[in-house]
């Protein structure tokens, strides 16, 4: 029992991490309608540079959101705008083919600049482990489940209030009503493939008193990101969020009770039933098949 | 008798169509450019530049199976080295414990790949773009982490080393340049069957599907079953691919055999190709692959991840500048090129038009009975215990207003819906009475429909939109190619028919409906309001046409809200409003109902004008 | 599909361009992961190499002949066979060295057996790679078998006296990364651990890409475990390590496979009163007593002065003290080609303890070396320090994990 409790509280401190990323992959995905395949490679650019802020700078990475945060805003921005863009019209393959490049380039980008040693930055307040009841976590842990709820809040209230949300909301739902209406639908997709960029940015700094960074770091999120959204119903960002608690309880039950080596098999196992049985989600927030 | 007097003539034939195919620039210019493939290294004697080839036929036979179903079907399969893998491992496990030669293993493990096939295939090709991408990798995934975790079976990450038995019984060689005639097999073979598909029912099938879903069950296409038809070829294909670079490796592990990066690799081959062409993948893979090897040569001494920065941004360079593919930028001025060369830009000869489908049977004798059907959608009722029978011979009219149900009716009696309740039974070509379970069934049965909303196969000409409804009873192409001219003349879409369908006006695209459907050659043809978006004299050709079709046979139903057109057309007019019958009778006697006029123009009216 | 041919042309001049000057000297190639995820310890290992050539061409090359190292860079044994290929066929290598992945060195040592070119196998610790009987293959270090016994009986040897138990009442988990790597080393670590009568209550594969091992922890710490092994990259190391003392998972000792357990950035990166303590089965690191391996220090010097950074990991130093016994050979051989250097390979006799590495050579039919055995070492004070066979020791062992 005790080990059981201890799983499920690792599980959704695990799954706040996957949520936080979740969250920007949702807004890209289910938006712009893009299959981001250098989705994890915009967190491996984000910790690179919160490492460089924090130790050529001393900035402890927490301050380092807000100029991180902002970095992949325009950096996601400018991929929307310069490479994704340009193929909207095109076959939907060749956006897929085009984030695969991206992908490719970063990351041999960063082993050209940084090479493969592993980046870590030190914070010890982060790495406190807080006792309760015998279970323990980390401060960093604890932040970043507040984080994620935070940023699942503030988007929504984002989404709900400002005049900027519900046109991202209009054109989410209908492109073509939203064009009609005078929505300016390429620049919503920008506006959106940086905020999806910066939710990676927001990530990154709280990743990395947690975890080294190197150069294919982002590989092993991406696809857990892409069950996720699937999972969550695609458009929804409380999909996501309950989602990536889901994938992070079922990894941390899975790795104890099954094996550690078959939880990918498990949770890839869960997103193919889901697909195919299930396409619009778990909650029925979005439509797979269509 | 005659057997014997005709056998020698067809023979002669079929070499002079052989010898003509031969002196075709075309056929020629392909033959030369691929022998290239086996000369060069021959030539230059390399081992390395052996190796170069070697790698460019396994990868553009890879490519070119995964355009089967990458590019024909257009389900963007981003797993494909599942059937790679499972061919590889199949071959040296039976090497390994049987001692069976891979000449024979290549067979199990593809028969296997098949299998693995249809079992991703059926449940996934439901899913639509992106999500069946995904759903592809999972299965992948799981299929690399399975074989890591049994590691008694395979070998696990330590990997299976095949044993170095040299000569051809064991597929391992001294002499490199045997593994070129090899791959350069496999490759020759991919693409023959590449090149057989496209040109086949099959291959125009699958490009229908993968334009428009509906418009291919309508003729009679079986979606799931074509798709599930290139599948199971594309994974044997990429199966005995597998096997044979596994003895070329002499090494396999399952980081490796079911890579991702090598799945992706081989579709981004065929996109910069161009996709769904046959000769797009192979040449996607002839760029790429030397330069990636000698980028890794020249950038990856001086420095650690120069060349994987070199080559990712060369890729999305090429997504961004070349997004149709070699072939789709800039094969049309490449062919006209060769078409100059000696003996090209020849016609197709026209053919004789094979016998239409004979319908026989008494008319006036019930032909479709629908009874009591009730459809919901939700809350909504859309067609509300409606029952129909349709006489054969005669040109039934159903009108009604806006959003009463007549297209949902339509749908229903032609399988597209599944009614809520009721039944709907169709006179077979035996005369028995059946009940078809899908529309592609309805469709060979004899019920053609058209769209209301039109669905052509955008990129497909006329006349090839035509052939997908005409190879339902002609299964060659070149019988279906003679049977849609003919519908195409009888349609006036003739002087069109090269044209690419997304180019025709509202107009045209409603005619191009009608005569895809036609081309099925049905017992019972539903039009879905065809003269709309018709000029005055088109819509007077098209009646003359429905009459005329009607006097071969065929029984119509017709949706139409041009009045005057319906009203002279028709033998019998059905009236629904709200999901209901409202009336039936001669159109002389329909008009003159209180309850039509009051559905359609409101019962204030009927009232003030004292009828 | 003029393309087509234009691209095959080019490749085609440009491979046979760089062949015409050969022979003033003596081109060896040096196979290794430069990019990719392998590429740290495939660099790091490829400057032991690079090293000795450097210094046996500064006293004159070999026999006079200038020696020319030609880079490959493999990822995946796709290129590892093609790479193997151009340096046989393109740059006409007399031999190659290599390769510090085992994947790779398979594929490649295949290649180069057909192609009649000695392989030197310098770090690939995968046991087939000799195992097969490949004629031209040898390798100077010790393969994951050694690795595997030299970790379960140092459980035996210096664990349990250590802690004045019998081997037997330890309950000893075994938990490694599921590539090539983790799965050969664990399974020869049962195998031995069985054969000795050892009491392993758990196995447990995990990805090494993992980003939580939680769950393996807490698995090991239901079970009460008293000594992990583990085989492990350098990721999963730092999570081991942070996510042991995040659980309070306190086993009284962790005895890692190299790998992860080598590296500085591990320390550094986990904390050094973190990993104070680790037990590690590797190849010689620096902190070796320089009577049991001769050569050791000033190894250490050149590298320092060459890049500036002390050794990231003791992969250089095997890959230095393998190429120079290659060298040596190669140097004694009366040609270059492979049946003299097998000849003069096998001739090779040098006693333990009077090579860098502590080890001595002797080859046998197969060209494995047999003259060598991983050592056990221990982290202690932020350094990498010898504690086990003793002639080797600079230091002496402690129990437990970790300073708090």
């Amino acid at each position: 029992m005790d080990v059981l409790i201890q799983l499920l509280l690792n599980g959704i401190l695990l799954g706040s991490m996957y949520a936080i990323i979740s969250v920007g992959l949702t807004l890209i995905f289910g938006i712009v309608r893009v299959v981001n395949f250098a989705h994890g490679e915009f967190l491996m650019i984000g910790m690179y540079a919160v490492y460089l802020l924090g130790a050529h700078l001393g900035l402890n990475p927490y301050v380092s959101i807000v100029p991180v945060v902002i970095l992949l805003f325009v950096f996601g921005a400018l991929v929307q705008r310069f490479v994704i863009q340009p193929l909207l019209g095109a076959d939907e393959h060749i956006q897929i083919f085009a984030t695969v490049g991206l992908s490719t380039a970063l990351v041999n980008l960063a082993l050209l600049v940084f090479g493969a040693d592993l980046y870590s930055l030190t914070v010890p307040s982060a790495r406190q482990a807080v006792s309760a009841g015998g279970y323990t976590m980390l401060v960093g842990q604890i932040i970043m489940f507040a984080c994620a709820v935070a940023l699942v809040a503030g988007l929504h209230f984002f989404m709900q209030t400002t005049a900027l949300g519900r046109a991202i909301r209009a054109t989410a739902q209908n492109r073509n009503a939203a064009l009609l209406m005078g929505v300016r639908v390429d620049r919503i997709y920008v506006i959106t493939f940086g905020l999806g960029a910066a939710c990676v940015g927001l990530a990154s700094a709280l990743l990395i008193p947690l975890y080294p960074v190197t150069p294919t770091i982002g590989t092993y999120f991406v696809l857990t990101a892409f069950v996720i959204v699937v999972l969550g119903g695609m458009r929804s960002i409380y999909g996501a969020f309950v989602g990536a608690l889901i994938i992070g309880i079922v990894d941390s039950l899975s790795g104890y009770y099954i094996a550690p080596d078959l939880k990918e098999v498990v949770y890839f196992a869960i997103f193919i039933l889901i697909l195919i049985f299930k396409p619009t989600g778990l909650f029925g927030f979005g439509r797979g098949t269509e | 008798m005659t057997a014997k007097v005709i056998a020698p003539a067809e023979t002669s034939q079929r070499n002079a169509g052989l010898l003509s195919r031969l002196t075709n620039p075309r056929v020629y210019c392909a033959l030369i450019a691929l022998s290239m493939l086996l000369i060069v290294p021959v030539l230059i004697d390399s081992t390395f530049v052996v190796h170069v080839f070697v790698t460019i036929c396994i990868f553009g036979a890879l490519s070119t199976a995964w355009n089967i179903v990458g590019g024909y079907a257009g389900q963007l399969s981003l797993g494909h080295t599942v059937f790679y893998g499972i061919g590889a491992y199949t071959t040296a496990l039976l090497i390994q414990h049987v001692g069976l030669s891979p000449w024979l293993g290549m067979w199990a493990g593809a028969a296997l790949s098949v299998l693995v096939g249809i079992g991703i295939g059926y449940p996934c090709f439901r899913l639509r773009g992106p999500f069946f991408s995904l759903a592809t990798i999972a299965f992948l995934e799981v299929v690399r982490l399975l074989s890591i975790h049994f590691n008694g079976l395979t070998g696990g990450a330590a990997g299976l080393i095949v044993p170095l038995n040299l000569g051809w019984a064991w597929m391992i060689f001294e002499n490199k340049i045997n593994y070129l005639y090899i791959a350069f097999g496999l490759l020759l073979l991919t693409l023959i069957v590449s090149w057989a598909i496209r040109n086949s029912r099959l291959g125009f099938y699958l490009t229908a599907v993968r334009e428009r879903e509906d418009a291919a069950l309508a003729a009679g296409v079986n979606n799931t079953g074509v798709k599930l038809k290139a599948v199971m070829i594309s994974a044997a294909l990429t199966s005995l691919v597998g096997s044979f670079h596994a003895m070329y490796m002499t090494f396999l592990e399952p980081a490796t055999m079911f890579s991702l990066a090598t799945s992706i690799e081989i579709a981004m081959f065929a996109l910069i190709g161009g996709l769904g062409t046959v000769f797009g993948p192979l040449l996607g893979t002839v760029l790429v692959v030397p330069i990636a090897e000698l980028a890794r040569g020249w950038l990856g001494a001086s420095a650690n991840g120069l060349h994987g920065f070199v080559y990712g941004t060369v890729l999305i360079i090429i997504t961004l500048t070349l997004p149709a593919g070699l072939v789709g930028t800039f094969g049309p001025r490449f062919m006209k090129l060769v078409d100059r060369l000696p003996g090209g830009g020849r016609q197709r000869e026209d053919r004789v038009a094979p016998a239409l489908r004979q319908i026989t049977g008494e008319t006036g004798k019930p032909i479709l009975e629908a009874r009591n059907l009730v459809m919901k959608f939700g809350g909504l009722t859309a067609t509300d215990n409606v029952s129909i029978t349709l006489k054969r011979g005669e040109i039934l009219g159903i009108i009604g207003p806006n959003g009463a149900g007549k297209t949902t009716l339509f749908s229903q009696i032609s399988g597209f819906l599944k009614p809520t309740a009721g039944t709907i039974g169709i006179v077979g070509p035996d005369g028995a009475m059946t009940s078809p379970a899908s529309a592609d069934e309805f469709a060979r049965l004899g019920v053609g429909r058209t769209f209301q909303i039109v669905q052509p196969f955008g990129k497909l000409t006329v006349l090839e939109n035509i052939m997908v409804g005409a190879f339902m009873r002609h299964p060659k192409v070149e019988d279906a190619r003679a049977a849609a001219l003919r519908v195409a003349r009888l349609v006036g879409l003739e002087d069109i028919k090269d044209l690419e369908a997304r180019n025709l006006p509202i107009g045209g695209l409603k005619r191009l409906e009608v005569a895809r459907t036609l081309a099925t050659e049905p017992s019972i043809l539903l039009l879905d309001e065809v003269m709309a978006g018709q000029s005055q004299t088109d819509t007077q050709k098209m009646v003359n046409l429905i009459r005329a079709i009607r006097d071969t046979g065929v029984t119509v139903i017709a949706i139409e809200h041009n009045m005057q057109a319906i009203m002279s057309l028709s033998d019998r007019i059905v009236v629904i409003d709200s999901g209901r019958v409202i009336a039936e009778g001669n159109p002389q006697d329909v008009v003159k109902d209180r309850r039509v006029i009051e559905a359609y123009l409101g019962e204030d009216f009927v009232d003030a004008q004292g009828i | 599909m003029k393309l087509l041919m234009k691209a095959a042309l080019a490749a085609g001049l440009a491979l046979s361009a760089s062949q015409a000057y050969a022979q003033q000297t003596v081109k060896v190639g040096a196979l290794y992961p430069f990019s990719g995820g392998l590429a740290l310890l495939g660099d790091e290992s490829f400057r032991g190499l690079e090293i000795a050539v450097e210094e046996r061409n500064a006293a004159g090359g070999l026999n006079g002949k200038k020696i020319e190292l030609v880079r490959g860079d493999a990822v995946d044994p796709n290129q590892a066979v093609g790479e193997a290929r151009r340096l046989t066929s393109v740059d006409k290598v007399s031999v190659i060295f290599g390769t510090y992945s085992s994947s790779l060195a398979l594929a490649a040592t295949q290649v180069a057996q057909l192609a009649g070119v000695p392989y030197f196998e310098l770090g690939a610790i995968s046991d087939p790679i000799t195992e097969r009987g490949l004629k031209y293959v040898f390798r100077t270090n010790p393969t994951s078998k050694d690795f595997a016994n030299r970790m379960v009986d140092s459980v035996i040897e210096a664990v349990a006296p250590a802690l004045n138990v019998q081997p037997k009442d330890l309950k000893i988990g075994i938990i490694h990364e599921d590539s090539l790597y983790g799965q050969t080393v664990s399974s020869f670590q049962q195998a031995r651990a069985k054969e000795k009568g050892l009491n392993v209550v758990e196995t447990l594969p995990y990805s090494a890409k993992s980003v939580d091992l939680t769950p393996v922890i807490l698995r090991l710490k239901s079970a009460n475990v008293d000594v992990v092994l583990q085989t492990s990259y350098q990721n999963d190391t730092v999570l081991f390590f942070r996510q042991m003392k995040d659980q309070g998972f306190k086993p009284k000792a962790v005895i890692g496979a190299g790998g992860g357990y080598s590296t500085r950035d591990t320390a550094q990166a986990v904390g050094n009163e973190n990993i104070e303590g680790a037990l590690n089965v590797d190849f010689p690191q620096y902190r070796t007593n320089p009577q049991a391996a001769p050569g050791i220090d000033e190894f250490v010097k050149k590298y320092q002065a060459k890049y500036g950074i002390p050794p990231r990991s003791g992969h250089s130093l095997t890959n230095y003290m393998g190429a120079n016994v290659f060298l040596d050979a190669m140097a004694a051989s009366k040609d270059l080609k492979a049946d003299s250097i097998r000849e003069a390979l096998l001739k090779v006799d040098i006693p333990m303890g009077k090579t860098a590495t502590g080890w001595g050579v002797k080859f046998d039919e197969k060209g494995q070396n047999t003259r060598v055995s991983p050592f056990l070492m221990q982290w202690q004070g932020g350094e990498l320090v010898t504690v086990f066979p003793p002639e080797a020791a600079v230091a002496k062992m402690k129990t437990g994990v970790g300073t708090n």
